[in-house]
């Protein structure tokens, strides 16, 4: 099948990937529900997840083990139906990732999961009881770019650098 | 909207297929256990508008699609080498 996307153009796109959104799918985003993974290279591990349904939507998602080791996302019962979930394996748990204009902190959303079941192709963002995870969760920082940091010097202190 | 009053331990029925109980009271404080189908989405107000704002922020971000990755990746990768 063939979607018009904003950031990719025109795709052809394979309907064995897809993936379909439950229990209302990403939180603000309940009427889209079709989704595929749009990946760059075997080592980068950021992806878009693209709308099937609105080529103007994507969220840049990552492999949120890449970015801390002290993530233990806990997957009620509920949801383990809901995904039809039966073997640990089949699941895939990737973060959505907030790139703010202006260049600010990259933050990753770390109590909100979405939860992937790869052999049923269907996913769900799971709210986490676990409060200690962080919505904003930082993941890289323009102070520590090198380049972006001396064009920063010469101009007024960012946040980061103040705080 | 509809307002009820319900004792420690009562229950409120919602359709055929969702129950809210009064499980405890503690002052200010009241513990729901609520029962409901998995593809009702049930979450504390504050939480779901935090996450649904953050939703909105992140789908805005721009570029085209392999630069913005590329970028970000770059980034990251910056980052760990500078710890």
């Amino acid at each position: 099948m063939i979607i018009k996307t904003t950031r990719f153009g025109t795709v052809t796109i394979d309907r064995a990937r897809i993936i379909t959104m439950r229990g209302g799918g990403i939180l603000g985003f309940e009427n889209l529900t079709q989704y595929v993974l749009v990946t760059q290279g075997e080592n980068n591990p950021f992806w878009w997840l693209q709308s099937v349904e609105d080529g103007a939507k994507a969220f840049v998602v990552i492999n949120p083990f890449v970015v801390t080791t002290d993530y233990e996302p806990v997957i009620s019962d509920d949801d383990a139906v809901l995904l039809e979930i039966t073997q640990p394996d089949e699941v895939f748990i990737m973060t959505i990732v907030t790139v703010r204009p202006g260049g600010e902190t990259i933050t990753t959303n770390l109590r909100a999961p979405i939860v992937v079941n790869l052999t049923k192709h269907v996913a769900k963002q799971i709210v986490l009881d676990q409060e200690e995870y962080s919505v904003r969760f930082p993941i890289a920082d323009n102070s520590v770019d090198p380049e972006k940091g001396k064009e920063k010097e010469k101009t007024a202190p960012t946040l980061s650098t103040v705080r | 909207m509809l307002i009820l009053t319900r004792k420690l331990g009562e229950t409120i029925r919602i359709g055929d297929e969702i129950t809210i109980n009064v499980v405890d009271i503690k002052g200010k404080q009241v513990r729901l256990g609520i029962e409901a189908p998995p593809e009702v989405i049930v979450h504390r107000e504050e939480i779901y508008r935090h996450i649904q704002e953050q939703n909105m922020l992140a789908v805005q971000a721009g570029g085209t699609g392999d630069s913005v990755l590329d970028d970000l990746w770059r980034r990251v990768v910056k980052k760990e080498e500078a710890e």
